[in-house]
């Protein structure tokens, strides 16, 4: 595609890749998504550039000249179609006997099947959200038929979708048929002034029920319109005698004649004219400010892949090979049995109850209690530790550290996970890094240890 | 750091296990984001992440390692000065990183520390759980020596055991009052809303650029609620349309069949909003929502289900109720249902009587039409919604099943269907599910654009009472 291409072919072939997308997931799309990310603009630039290339890459863009090909072939088709339908129209409008034409037969098989269709037109306006007409179907149809490619397939639907969706449907089809119809009642005003001027028609009305009053009234007021336009109004009087005969007159021919393509003018054409040029307007109108809405839901699965609003920006800085560890150790000898507890808090009643010889060193939660307590028993070493967690707090490096500290501070150490409801996983955690620390623990207290060294 | 070209930096610190990289996680809807566990140390690196809104790179999130040994490095700290020297926090955090323990026994904290340095606020995680120990107080006093600003976030205060007001008034005494309650697994709805308010008023000067941010956000929510209300709908118009001529030998076989092929559907329709909501469908956190294989779709068929979710059973015809299925049984091959006479009312007529006439040749074969019942409709729009609501309000860090709300379905439960479901019965051309290719016209295009719009409705509806 380039630059110069328009809009709408641009969304269009966007549709397209979306409902393929759609249909059958998303298409690989690393390196479309690449360019998107690449290319500045907004959201829905992106979008399109996306769209765009993989239009390009899987042949949709051949595809759509294909298909333009076809809808401009089959535009031809309707527009011969119109011509001779025209001609036809007209042809049957002044058939039967030329010298007694039935003026009405002749009006409504000229204007009578337009202005059903007319008004079905306007009746789907107002009251149906069916845009599409048997014609557009015709047209449509003819398109992917005459597109002669595959892939051109899936862009009928697709551009049906985009007017949909952006109210253009009516609009478009509607240039196409009220198209149709004005060269139809055109060919068929050119047919029938040709068919007037070379040949001599007469045109009587015919009653058994209507009285001739109704139809001088009738003629007239239908008349007046097109009176202002320069055709002629039959008066009363040649009304009436063309009820009762032919009248041989010329004048009397040269002005129903008149009358007659005065009808067809402001009945049919000038009403489709108008139409078309409403169509028109709002066609070029719609055209012209067509842009994709990225905020509509049926692009959201796209948004992350084009435009990223989170993306991850890798490691600054690395992980260590090892992290820093403790390590338990011993001390020689040491007297008496001491218990010391670790970052409790007022969860747990501490101390219990404890027995006779084991002293309570404490709880140590600040760093002037980690200093105090560790100078103390740094000075008397203990002969046996124990020293109480809490496993519902995690076993982090700095109290691991704490723990590993005490132990060297005592001949023996022993940890005891305190029986608080502690979910699975943080206690396993705590059992394994005591376990690395190669210190003993259990979640009950090991008195009989603390006081007389047995296990 | 008026900049706003340059993206503003903010560091995620705290200590250990609070659920740092699970903050990033719902951050920036990243399921994938570094790694989570229970264990303490599972992030040993810094990790970033941007935040971008219309291509604008806005903000830069950094994962950091837990702070773990605040006690230790404290006391090492206050050593460092020399006799007689005074040197303020920003100094004393630089003596200590160009010490030989920062790269040894404190590596990790100094990790933390420089990026704090290197960034314009952090975030301070706290487990709402814990109860303020002194380490956290000494982990509290280090950051702040960085100059910093901080905003504590209170993770895990959804949680029966949480302690935010011990917590608040520790912080408070620090200086840190702005406080946001933010549970990672299950944020409140406006929690990122408040998350960036309340880091504005500590960085006042990045006001208008969180402003953007929470507007951007804001906008998404509603733009991926419309879509996922669109897949729903699309959904309901598949299986509504979805009509079967079968002969009626065969019938508990394509029956069965066409469970099957609804379950597929529906299960389809899971897949998408997961991925919608930037879930993984392989996720193993996802499994954890309602939908494996077996409940989420052996149930839908099942009278039970739909019993249990207040949709009535009874009334219509007791065998098509049971098998979730309405089998049109005709008599003379006339009766072609309300709903032909609808669809030609509202739609083509052309398209209309095709279809018609297709099924008047199948009537005068002998055979019978499948289609899905109502309540099945019922039930998969009600499932659907729930899975929609539970997916809003789920973070991407959440790795249990989460508490759904019940949304307001009445409208679901009873009474007549919305009506572009009822059109859809008419059009078989519109299902996916009749072994061919669906019909993309532009009426079924404004049928699920109704039904979108009903849905959407209902939810404003719901949110409003």
């Amino acid at each position: 595609m380039t630059d110069s291409s328009s809009s709408l072919q641009t969304l269009w072939l966007c549709e397209a890749v979306r409902l393929r997308e759609e249909q059958t997931g998303l298409l690989e799309d690393s390196e479309a998504c690449r360019k998107a990310r690449s290319a500045p603009g907004s959201l829905a630039q992106r979008l399109q550039v996306r769209g765009l290339f993989l239009a390009q890459r899987d042949g949709l863009v051949t595809a759509l000249q294909h298909w333009l090909q076809g809808a401009k072939l089959a535009v031809w088709l309707l527009i011969i179609s119109a011509l001779i339908a025209g001609f036809i129209l007209a042809k049957t409008a002044l058939s039967g006997t030329p010298q007694a034409i039935n003026i009405f037969w002749a009006l409504a098989g000229l204007i009578g099947l337009n202005i059903l269709s007319l008004l079905a037109w306007f009746f789907s306006l107002v009251f149906s959200a069916q845009a599409t007409s048997p014609l557009s179907h015709i047209w449509l149809w003819l398109s992917n038929k005459l597109a002669r490619d595959a892939k051109a397939v899936q862009l009928a639907p697709a551009l049906l979708v985009l007017l949909q969706r952006n109210h253009l449907l009516r609009w478009g089809l509607g240039r196409l048929l009220h198209g149709w119809w004005l060269i139809t009642l055109t060919t068929a005003l050119l047919t029938l002034v040709a068919l007037l001027a070379t040949r001599r028609y007469g045109f009587v009305w015919e009653s058994t029920i209507v009285a001739s009053d109704s139809f001088v009234m009738l003629v007239n007021s239908l008349g007046k319109p097109a009176a202002w336009l320069g055709f002629a109004l039959p008066d009363s009087e040649l009304i009436r005698h063309s009820g009762l005969q032919t009248l041989d007159s010329e004048q009397a021919r040269q002005v129903w004649a008149s009358w007659l393509l005065g009808m067809l003018l402001i009945y049919g054409i000038l009403p489709r004219l108008v139409c078309s040029l409403l169509c028109e307007w709002r066609w070029r109108r719609g055209v012209k400010r067509l842009q994709l809405n990225a905020n509509d839901p049926v692009w959201q699965p796209l948004h992350e892949r084009v435009q990223p609003s989170s993306e991850r920006l890798g490691v600054i800085d690395a992980a260590p090979s090892q992290l820093p560890s403790s390590t338990a150790g011993s001390h020689i000898t040491g007297e008496a049995a001491v218990i010391v507890a670790i970052e409790l808090d007022d969860s747990v009643s501490w101390p219990p109850e404890l027995p006779a010889q084991v002293l309570n060193a404490g709880v140590i939660d600040t760093r002037e209690q980690r200093r105090t307590i560790l100078d103390q028993l740094s000075a008397n070493h203990p002969a046996r530790l124990l020293i109480a967690c809490n496993p519902q707090r995690s076993a982090d490096r700095g109290t691991l550290h704490l723990i590993a500290e005490l132990s060297r501070t005592a001949a023996q150490t022993q940890v005891w996970l305190l029986a608080t409801q502690t979910a699975d996983e943080r206690l396993n955690n705590w059992q394994e890094q005591l376990d690395a620390l190669k210190l003993t623990h259990s979640r009950s207290a090991p008195w009989a240890w603390l006081e007389h060294g047995d296990e | 750091m008026s900049d706003q070209s340059v993206p503003l930096k903010l560091a995620v610190v705290g200590h250990t296990n609070v659920g740092k990289t699970s903050l990033l996680r719902t951050l920036t809807r990243d399921t994938g984001f570094g790694a989570i566990s229970h264990r303490p140390s599972t992030t040993k690196h810094v990790e970033g992440a941007r935040l971008s809104v219309e291509g604008e790179a806005l903000i830069e999130l950094y994962d950091t390692p837990g702070f773990e040994d605040a006690v230790a490095l404290y006391e090492y700290m206050e050593q460092l000065p020399k006799t007689g020297e005074r040197l303020d926090g920003p100094e004393l955090v630089q003596r200590f990183l160009k010490s030989s323990e920062a790269r040894q026994r404190f590596e990790q904290e100094a990790k933390v520390l420089r990026q704090l340095l290197q960034s314009d606020a952090g975030f301070y995680v706290i487990d709402a759980r814990e109860p303020v120990l002194a380490k956290y107080r000494d982990e509290l006093a280090i950051l702040a020596m960085c100059g910093k600003p901080l905003l504590p976030v209170l993770n895990f205060v959804n949680s029966a055991e949480q302690r935010g007001p011990a917590w608040r008034e520790v912080l408070a005494r620090l200086g840190l009052h702005a406080v946001v309650r933010f549970d990672t697994v299950a944020p409140p709805e406006d929690g990122e809303q408040r998350l960036y308010e309340n880091l504005s008023l500590v960085l006042d000067s990045q006001r208008p650029r969180l402003q953007r941010l929470i507007e951007h956000n804001q906008a998404q929510v509603l733009v991926r609620r419309k879509a996922g209300y669109r897949l729903i709908a699309e959904l309901l118009i598949d299986v509504s349309a979805c009509r079967r001529s079968v002969h009626p030998d065969h019938l508990q076989e394509a029956m069965h069949d066409l469970h099957r092929d609804v379950r597929q559907r529906e299960q389809q329709c899971v897949e998408a909003l997961l991925k919608l909501y930037a879930f993984r469908k392989d996720d193993a956190q996802a499994s954890a929502l309602p939908l494996e294989e077996g409940r989420w779709g052996d149930d839908l068929f099942n009278p039970a289900t739909m019993k249990q979710l207040g949709i009535k059973v009874g009334g219509g015809m007791a065998a098509g109720a049971a098998t979730g299925v309405g089998i049109d049984l005709i008599t003379g091959g006339l009766s072609l249902g309300m709903a032909t006479v609808v669809g030609a009312a509202v739609g083509g007529l052309t398209q209309t009587f095709r279809n018609y006439g297709e099924r008047l040749k199948g009537k005068f074969r002998g055979e019978r039409e499948l289609t899905v019942s109502d309540n099945t409709l019922r039930l998969l729009a009600i499932r659907q919604r729930r899975l929609l609501s539970a997916l809003e309000l789920r973070g991407h860090a959440a790795q249990a099943q989460i508490q759904m709300e019940t949304p307001l379905e009445q409208q679901w439960r009873e009474g007549e269907l919305a009506q572009p479901l009822q059109t859809a019965r008419a059009y078989q051309a519109w299902s996916s599910l009749n072994g061919q290719k669906p019909h993309l016209d532009s009426t079924r295009a404004q049928a699920v654009e109704e039904l979108l719009s009903s849905l959407s409705q209902q939810h404003a509806n719901s949110a409003s009472s």
